[in-house]
This record gives C-alpha cells, structure tokens and sequence, in this order.
C-alpha cells in the first residue's frame, strides 16, 4: 500500500471570474522508501500540491480528492489535531523561498527548537531539555552542512544569506525525523557542490533511514540522479507518471518529450551547435485555462478529441493521459 | 543599534531645532511689534522697550537674537501671555497633563478595543465577522468628532442626565495641583472624601473620552486588520502550519508579533491624532487643556501664548513619535535591514 496515496485531487480557486481549478484531478502516490520526483515548469501548481497535502492553504479554497489516504487514513477526512499530529511528527516540508518561511522576526534557535518534537527529548528538567534542544539543533546543522552553528542560531532569517536559509530549513525538516519529505525546490540557486552535497543527503536518508521524499524540482539531472520515479505535472494536470528510467527512455506524452528534449545533457545524440528545442508559447494564466487536454493550444499532435480531458491510462505501472501518445502505433 | 539610537537622537534634536527656528520666525510673521510678539509685554515706555530688546538681543543681528531666544525658551522664559500677563511656560506646565490625561486613557480605551477587534476581524477575513466590523468600523470613523461629542452630550446629558457636561471635577472638590494628571492628584491628596472625588472625576472623563476613543478605535482596528492579513497570508505561516503547530501557537509564537510590531509607530501616530481632535474636544467640554487655551488665545489673537502652545504640542508630538520609532527598533529585527538597505 502506497504511504501517501492521492486521487484526483483537485483544487479550487476563487477568482473574479469564478471558481477556477487550479489542480485538476491530480494523481500521486509515493510508496515507502521511494524518492517520487514532481517536474513540471513554474506555474504548473507543484507548490500547491505540496501546500494541499499539509494543508497550508486558504480556508476558502475548495479542496477535493477521491483519495488522499495517509497510511491508509483520510487526511481531508479527519479533524484538525489528528491531521496537525500528522504533519508534526511524520510529514515535513521545506517550502519554496526559504528565507521567506522562515519567521523575520525570531531567531533561527527559537524556530528550529520549535520544531524539535518532545519524543526526541529524553531528559526530565526543563534546563536539561534546554540543554538537549540546543543539542540537537547543531547537530541536524551539522548534518546539512551548517559548520558555523552559533552565528547561524543566534541569526534571524534575512541576516543569513539565501542558500544558507535553505540549508537550514532542510535541518529544520529533518529534526523531527519524519517518514515523508516534502521538498518544494530545495537547491534551487545553490551552487552545484552544496546541491550534490544536499541531494546525497536525502538520498543517504533514503537508504539508511527509509525516508520517502517527494522531491519537486526543475532541475531533470538531479532528479535523474536520485529519483526512483517521477510524476510530470502541466498547468495543474497529472500528465505522464512512471519509474525514472521508463519515462526517460520511452516518454508517451507530448509534453514529457518536450520536457525532456528541452534539456540537453539528457540527448547524447545532440550535435554541438544544433538548436535547442522546446515547445512554443507558455503557460497558460489561471484566467484563460483551455478546457481538456490543457496542452492543447501548445501540442504538436493536438487534434479535435483533444477538447476533452484524455482518460488515464496505465501500462506496467507507466501511466498517462493523452489521446494521441507517442509510440502508440510501434508495437 | 547605537548608530540607530544616534540617527534618532540626531532627528529629534534637529526637529526640535527647526520648530523652535520656526516659532521665532512666526514672531515676526505675527501682525504687531515683533517685541510685544516674543515677549508678551505691550511694550509701554521706551525705556521699556529698550530693555526688553536688549534682552531679546534684537539690535544685534537676527543670528544672535535667535541664539538668546533659543537660550530663554530652554530656560523655561517663554514670555507671558497678552492677555492674562501669566507666564506661558507655567500655563503649558499645568494645562498639557490635563490633555494628555485626556489622550491618554482615549488611547487605551481605542487599543484595549480596537486591538481584539481588529485582530478577530483580520483572521476571519471576507467573513460576515470580518465585513461587521469593517462597517461599524467605517461608521465610527466617519463621525465628525464635534457632531460627536455634541450628540454625546445632548443624549446622556440633557436629556437622560447620567454624566456631567463640562469640566473636569465638580467645584465642590478641592484638588491640590501636584502632577496634572487629575486621578493621580486625587489619589495623591489627603481629602476625607476621595471616593467621592475619584468618583466624580471619572464621571467626568467618560464622555470626553468616549467621543475622543471612537475615532482613534475605528482606525486602530483597520490598521490592526489589515496588518494581520498581510501577515497570515506571508509563507512563514503557512510554514508554521507545515510544522503542525496548532492554531493558537501559530498565532501567539508567530501571528501577533509580526502583525502589531511593524504597525507600532503608525498606532503611535493615532496619538497625534487623538491630541488633534483633543483639542475640539476641549473647547466642547470645557476641558481645561492646552486645547482650549490655545484655541481661546487664536480667538484672542494672544501671539505669545499661540508662539508657545504651539512649540509645546509639536514637541510632545515629536518626542513621543520618534521614542516610539526607537522602541519598535529596539524590538524589532527586521527594521534592521532596512536600516542598512538605506546606508
């Protein structure tokens, strides 16, 4: 049984022009131990995902699902304190901007020992939990690489700077020690060693501790890297979902080729000098989203059908959701 | 910090600077003798006169004039006024306590009620709660404060007879003068009937104080709201919900302080505010505070006392506005870096 097992989430938003869907029927599961990659370009609601999982959006969306079972258990289903216990002790997310989640106004120490769960303290008296608190705060800063950990605790958030704020808060994620990582972006701006050293982090966790992570991100290499499988998401549609090497090697939704043609390192066969190829127009604005297929007006293969939203389809675990796939008529 | 705390001096000491130039300035401005404007004093003789410009140093350049003006207003030598002959700087002394008694309990009353208000109205924002309040808020804020206090009067006054009009204490009491502040000196006293007395002080300051709050609450709470819609609506909420804190922590570890730190100084504006509207009133409640008096002196054309209410308001205002300023610097981190962004 996947840990967490969403379908069809699909998430309202309330415009002037009306309630607008700005996830429709997204599908997501991520097994345990698994690292589940979510691609998509900006705009294409990863955040929201990530933010509809915890929680963390406006009380006058509309959130709906068929399934959004943690362990089996319903998490729009259940009260507020059971679904807090959740992300308190099992679930934790890094969020985009770092240093924007972080609170401008408390010092790094105060937050991160908020964050420090009571189960990890094993003294009794309050001065030696103090003790204890700050001693688990420096080594989870240690642990992502922070070796400065007195200046970086007794920081507040815009006195560090922005790829430091985005180690902390990894620190700040993995101090309660949880079953799910939820990382929206975690490397993103940082410079290639730092992100390697990061991305071997979680993958270490991974393996060692069992830690399932949902690892949304841009950046195709290191999802390559690390990832076992990965969903591709597009204007708030699940469009293509299966293990990484499936995809890579056979992708049967326009947009997942495009995506993939649109990073080079990925093409061996590329000549140096030839153009780079990459689908014309842009996202479409939550205001004017197509109906069906929200590819449509940017897909090469689009044709009438296309108006309608493609059913789901699933092959050895390789899903997606197109009326014209790539390689269909090959055997 | 320090550099921070030396900037607000600085700013404090130079505004202060500027006004006194200004109330000088004004002398000369007023229509009459520029002496009679400074000192107070018809000047009757030409001895006298003579005196009096030599000790304003008047013949001897408009700099050093300025110089030996600066050094009486220090020393509390602020001329007297043209029509009582009392000396203004005494008048200041006792009369400004009574108004900022009267701001002063305007301001908590506006806080302890706006605050809640404005708080509740914010985290049930687009709400039926939120849109209440917003309305009664924008109601409150439109009344015209002398409408106010005039239909204040009429209402629990005249015509169902609960509260006293005018004054500050009833004339049956004597209340010895020691700090100003009119509950403080009856609770300072050694009357036999000071019950009585606090009593009928408080009476007295309900509907000054009511028709003065009203306003400064409206604009507490829309401050206060759209404050702490901005901040709930900020990622690190959002990231203090992913942490699984419930509601309440959010709210008292993060909510609260973000939302009223950066909002202080303009809290603190509403005190400005409140002396403005303090003034009118004074004159409708016959409140004796530096309001009335100084707007009696405009109906007298008292230039020496205007010169001088004048300089004594603006000061407080400034004072107060920038140790607030400090204060909020002091508590707050964030500012810091916009500190730094401007150097």
């Amino acid at each position: 049984m996947p840990m967490l097992d969403i379908k069809n989430l699909t998430l309202e938003i309330d415009t002037p022009m009306g309630w607008v869907s700005a996830l429709d029927k997204v599908s997501l599961s991520i097994d345990t131990s698994e690292i589940r990659a979510l691609v998509g370009e900006s705009g294409s609601g990863k955040s929201l995902i990530v933010k509809s999982i915890v929680g963390a959006i406006p009380e006058r969306w509309r959130v709906t699902a068929d399934r959004m079972n943690w362990k089996g258990n319903d998490l729009l289903g259940m009260s507020g304190n059971q679904r807090r216990a959740i992300t308190r002790n099992e679930i934790s997310v890094i969020l985009q901007n770092a240093s924007a989640a972080l609170d401008p106004s408390a010092t790094l120490r105060e937050q991160i020992e908020e964050s420090i769960p009571s189960y990890r303290l094993t003294k009794g008296w309050f001065w030696q939990r103090r003790q204890q608190r700050l001693d688990i705060a420096i080594q989870e800063l240690h642990r992502v690489g922070i070796r400065d950990h007195n200046l970086c605790l007794s920081s507040y958030a815009h006195q560090l700077p922005e790829d430091i704020c985005q180690k902390f808060s990894i620190a700040m994620a993995l101090v309660s020690k949880p079953k799910l990582l939820i990382a929206d972006n975690p490397t993103v701006g940082m410079e290639t060693t730092t992100k390697v050293q990061i991305l071997k982090l979680l993958t270490k966790l991974n393996k060692t501790q069992g830690l399932s992570v949902l690892f949304v991100s841009h950046d195709l290499l290191a999802i390559a890297a690390m990832a076992n499988t990965m969903t591709v998401l597009y204007c708030g549609q699940t469009v293509e979902s299966g293990s990484i090497e499936q995809v890579k090697r056979r992708p049967l939704h326009p947009y997942t080729k495009a995506l993939l043609d649109s990073a080079p390192s990925f093409r061996r066969d590329l000549p140096p000098k030839s153009p780079l190829s990459c689908l014309d127009g842009t996202i479409p604005t939550l205001q004017h989203l197509p109906i069906g297929c929200r590819l449509g007006p940017r897909c090469p293969r689009a044709q009438r059908e296309c108006v309608k939203m493609p059913a789901t389809r699933h092959i050895h675990g390789h899903s997606y959701a197109c009326h014209f796939p790539l390689h269909r008529d090959k055997p | 910090m320090l550099i921070a705390i030396a900037r607000r001096l600085n700013l404090l000491i130079i505004t202060l600077f500027i006004l006194c130039l200004a109330s000088y300035v004004l002398a000369f401005l007023f229509p009459g003798d520029a002496l009679t404007n400074l000192s107070g004093i018809p000047a009757l003789s030409a001895d006298q006169s003579h005196q009096l410009q030599l000790m304003y140093a008047l013949n001897e350049g408009w700099f050093s004039g300025f110089w030996t003006y600066l050094k009486l207003t220090l020393n509390g030598d602020w001329g007297v006024s043209l029509n009582s002959q009392t000396p203004i700087f005494e008048d200041i002394l006792k009369l400004l306590p009574a108004s900022l008694e009267l701001s002063l309990y305007a301001m908590v009353i506006s806080l302890v009620v706006g605050l809640p208000l404005g708080v509740l109205a914010g985290l049930k924002h687009r709400s039926y709660t939120d849109m209440s309040i917003l309305s009664v808020s924008l109601t409150g804020f439109s009344f015209p404060v002398f409408w106010l206090s005039l239909l204040l009067i009429l209402i629990f006054s005249l015509q169902l007879g609960y509260l006293p009009m005018s004054g500050r204490i009833s004339l049956l009491f004597d209340i010895p003068h020691s700090t100003g502040f009119i509950l403080v000196d009856i609770l300072r006293s050694e009357m036999p009937v000071k019950d009585a007395a606090l009593f009928d002080a408080l009476r007295h300051l309900v509907l000054p104080t009511l028709s003065l709050s009203i306003v400064t609450t409206a604009l507490v709470i829309r401050l206060i709201r759209r404050s702490v819609v901005t901040v709930y609506a900020s990622d690190f909420i959002k990231a203090a919900y992913t942490k699984g804190l419930s509601h309440s922590q959010v709210f008292w570890r993060h909510g609260m302080k973000n939302a009223l730190l950066p909002i202080m100084p303009q809290l603190a504006m509403q005190f400005t505010v409140l002396l403005t509207n303090a003034m009118i009133v004074e004159v409708i409640f016959s409140w004796p505070g530096i309001g009335e008096w100084l707007i009696q002196a405009i109906y007298q054309r008292d230039f020496p006392a205007i010169r001088g209410g004048m300089l004594a308001v603006s000061a407080v205002v400034v004072t107060f506005t920038i140790s607030v300023e400090l204060l909020v610097r002091i508590l707050y981190p964030l500012n810091k870096r916009q500190f730094y962004a401007q150097t």
